[in-house]
């Protein structure tokens, strides 16, 4: 295979990679706030519940994770969906980062001290008001080095999809090497990983910098 | 405030503009999902337009286009091929798939390719025979007939047992590496594979005479599926009359392995 | 009617009794301030009465209106949409300011009157800006907190709770987390809140300011109220504890 035609198969790779990890952003992090809430909550019954699902999803491999969600259907219900694969990946990355997300914003949120909720209730914000304008914006700041050390984390993890045999960078580089008897995709593929991740990091930064304005 | 709708806006651009990258989803007519391990020349492999094709694949197209289906070549990871054929996401697993030894677990067609499992060894490395091997690292592709083979009692388990190590990776290029530097000293697999890797790794390596056993390649359906057998056999049977199932024999270099009549 | 009205109010954590039956009303126009010594109970009742904390028994009422009331002898706390109701009679002004870090000046004094009470904005902006040239801090505006000396930073307070415009304003030791160099310039705007006949309950230790400024002073000594009056009659009473309260600090 020529070194263009080997580059661009390996493109299309990095378009499903980043496919996965946007989608997988999208909605595991506004998952992992329900299920923070979910962890903290006072029932203890539904905290202890959350946890229990954190602590799974944290203890056992993603890749396992992936094969149960897309797998299980069938196993547990003897249901035939076919090739869902893709949605597969989406479900098992989602609740899987949801989880450290949860843990991630838990942090953030016990991090803020409790004058500003006591301020808050003074000044007559209601629960959700407190939370979303006063709460949440503050979190965000601390947690920030947190998530970006979690996504960059993802768009290394989004090569585990390769277990389903779904066509993201990993898996065809995988191919390719087959074919070609060689490790160049490989070292290509690093090289690709690489750049994206340069530019999270870039990106992060500009978040970390923008919100810099106060201590 | 400001920075959670844009954090979630970025996330939403990110995600859509994927989404119009892949832009797939054809559903139509009836479709015929070989499931192949897209790591094994030269039965179902990658091409150099970063297409899949192979000696399995190019029947597989011959097949739909008698019976008029559409065929959709799945690859997967060779570890999972029952789960995906149990869960239905696809039809077959038709990729050099040895039958012996897995006689009962699938609805097996005809077997169409005469293999065998041979060992593989640096050309200089002084091994020439399976009793050479005694007291050696042999590396062996996880789940496949090869393993099975120095693992099973009516098989080549005495083998097997008389290596120093039994050494599973995951595909031919780990094993190759791990082979040249010396970490593994032999590798069992097909003849069609050894035959396909020497050729584009040069004759550093070589096969040893004598094969470790002879089998037979089939198409592997779903337990009870023998409606779906049937068809893509006697579809298999009309590739052999009209000759297309030799000319592509010719072609992938497998002519004197076949075993079909 | 009294603005603030509170009965035999008792609370304990745990085995602990901090209040031990503590009754106080406050006027229109009033200015009072609570002394005593550390863990005499005075910030507990201004938390009680902030609703920041719970009484185990008494009642509570602002304006007449009541937020808690006893039945058989323990205290009922109103429906969550009457102390709402309620909780726009008071502020209250922290020892440790607890101002939002993440919004400027203009937005810690703007925000609540804007989001919580549905006042134009254009309106409110007005008002804070005569605020804070209350405060001699008119140009402090876009700044962040952290930007602020905490002199600074407790006037910012101040008006983040007058904004609100609240019947009755508390503050809890406003001074006490400051350097001493900066309790001049807050005293001296809650002074100017006094002429102006701003209503108002003060926890303090600066014994001169609450001689100064205060209607009526309230020594608490182990949860009970242990001498109140005009400055005059409490500084001056024989009271025991009092004295005593009065002779460590000079020595302090």
């Amino acid at each position: 295979m020529s070194f263009s035609v080997m580059l661009e198969q390996l493109a299309q790779g990095m378009c499903k990679s980043m496919l996965i990890f946007g989608l997988t952003l999208l909605f595991s992090m506004p998952l992992g706030l329900l299920v923070c809430f979910g962890r903290m909550s006072k029932n203890r019954l539904v905290s202890g519940i959350f946890g229990f699902f954190i602590s799974v999803l944290r203890g056992t491999p993603l890749m396992l994770q992936l094969m149960v969600v897309y797998f299980f259907p069938y196993y547990l219900f003897g249901i035939s969906i076919g090739n869902w694969r893709f949605p597969a990946i989406i479900v098992g990355f989602s609740i899987n980062y949801a989880a450290y997300f949860a843990e991630i914003y838990r942090s953030g949120i016990e991090a803020i001290p409790k004058g500003q909720y006591e301020a808050a209730q003074i000044l007559d914000y209601s629960k959700s008001q407190t939370f979303f304008k006063i709460v949440f914006p503050q979190v965000i700041k601390i947690i920030l080095p947190a998530v970006t050390n979690e996504i960059i984390t993802l768009v290394k993890d989004t090569s585990l999809a390769f277990s389903l045999a779904y066509m993201e960078m990993f898996t065809i580089a995988k191919q390719i090497a087959a074919r070609d008897t060689t490790f160049v995709p490989y070292i290509v593929a690093a090289l690709f990983y690489y750049i994206f991740n340069l530019l999270v990091a870039f990106v992060m930064r500009q978040f970390e910098k923008k919100l810099s304005y106060y201590n | 405030m400001k920075l959670f709708k844009k954090l979630a806006l970025g996330a939403l651009a990110v995600g859509m503009m994927a989404t119009v990258f892949t832009g797939c989803g054809k559903k139509d007519s009836k479709t015929f999902t070989v499931g192949f391990d897209a790591e094994y020349p030269p039965y179902g492999y990658m091409d150099e337009n970063g297409d899949y094709t192979g000696f399995d694949l190019e029947l597989a197209e011959e097949v739909c286009k008698l019976k008029g289906w559409t065929l959709v070549k799945q690859p997967i990871a060779w570890d999972n091929k029952d789960n995906e054929l149990n869960s239905g996401s696809i039809d077959c697993i038709w990729n050099g798939f040895t039958i012996n030894g897995r006689e009962d677990d699938y609805e097996w067609s005809v077997p169409y390719v005469d293999n065998s499992q041979v060992i593989v060894v640096k050309a200089d490395s002084g091994i020439t025979s399976l009793s050479d091997l005694a007291g050696k690292t042999v590396g062996v592709q996880a789940a496949s007939a090869a393993l099975d083979v120095l693992t099973d009692e009516e098989g080549q388990k005495a083998l097997g047992d008389s290596f120093g190590k039994l050494q599973e990776f995951g595909d031919y290029n780990t094993a190759f590496a791990e082979l040249m530097a010396g970490s593994v000293d032999a590798i069992a697999m097909d003849i069609g594979v050894a035959m396909y890797q020497i050729e584009g790794r040069g004759d550093e390596f070589v096969i040893l005479a004598e094969h470790l056993n002879a089998e037979q390649y089939g198409i592997g359906f779903k337990k009870g599926n023998t409606e779906l057998k049937d068809e893509v056999e006697s579809a298999l049977r009309e590739l052999k009359k009209n000759g297309k199932f030799d000319e592509l024999a010719e072609k992938y270099g497998l002519s004197d392995m076949v075993c079909f009549e | 009617m009294y603005y603030l009205e509170m009965n035999d109010v008792k609370k304990s954590f745990g085995d602990l009794e901090v209040l031990k039956g503590i009754s106080l009303t406050v006027s229109e126009g009033e200015v009072v301030s609570i002394i005593g010594p550390s863990g005499s109970g005075k910030s507990t009742l201004l938390r009680i009465a902030t609703l920041l904390e719970t009484m185990d028994v008494g009642n509570l009422a602002y304006m007449g209106q009541y937020a808690v009331t006893m039945e058989d002898r323990h205290s009922v706390y109103a429906k969550t949409s009457q102390l709402k109701e309620i909780k726009k009679n008071f502020g209250l002004v922290f020892q440790s300011f607890n101002l939002f870090p993440h919004k400027s000046v203009l937005h810690n004094i703007i925000d609540a009157p804007i989001f919580v009470q549905k006042r134009k904005k254009a309106e409110v902006i007005e008002e804070a800006k005569e605020l804070l040239r209350q405060m001699g801090l008119e140009d402090k505006a876009d700044y962040y907190p952290c930007q602020l000396s905490g002199g600074q930073q407790q006037r910012i307070a101040i008006a983040r709770a007058l904004a609100l415009k609240p019947k009755v304003l508390f503050f809890d030791e406003p001074t006490s987390a400051l350097d001493p160099e900066l309790t001049g310039e807050v005293l001296k705007v809650i002074k100017g809140l006094a002429e102006q006949k701003m209503t108002m309950v003060i926890v303090t230790h600066e014994m001169s300011f609450a001689k100064n400024i205060s209607d009526r002073v309230i020594f608490m000594d182990k949860g009970v109220v242990a001498a109140s009056g005009t400055p005059e009659e409490v500084f001056n009473s024989d009271n025991a504890r009092m004295q005593e309260f009065l002779g460590k600090l000079k020595n302090d």
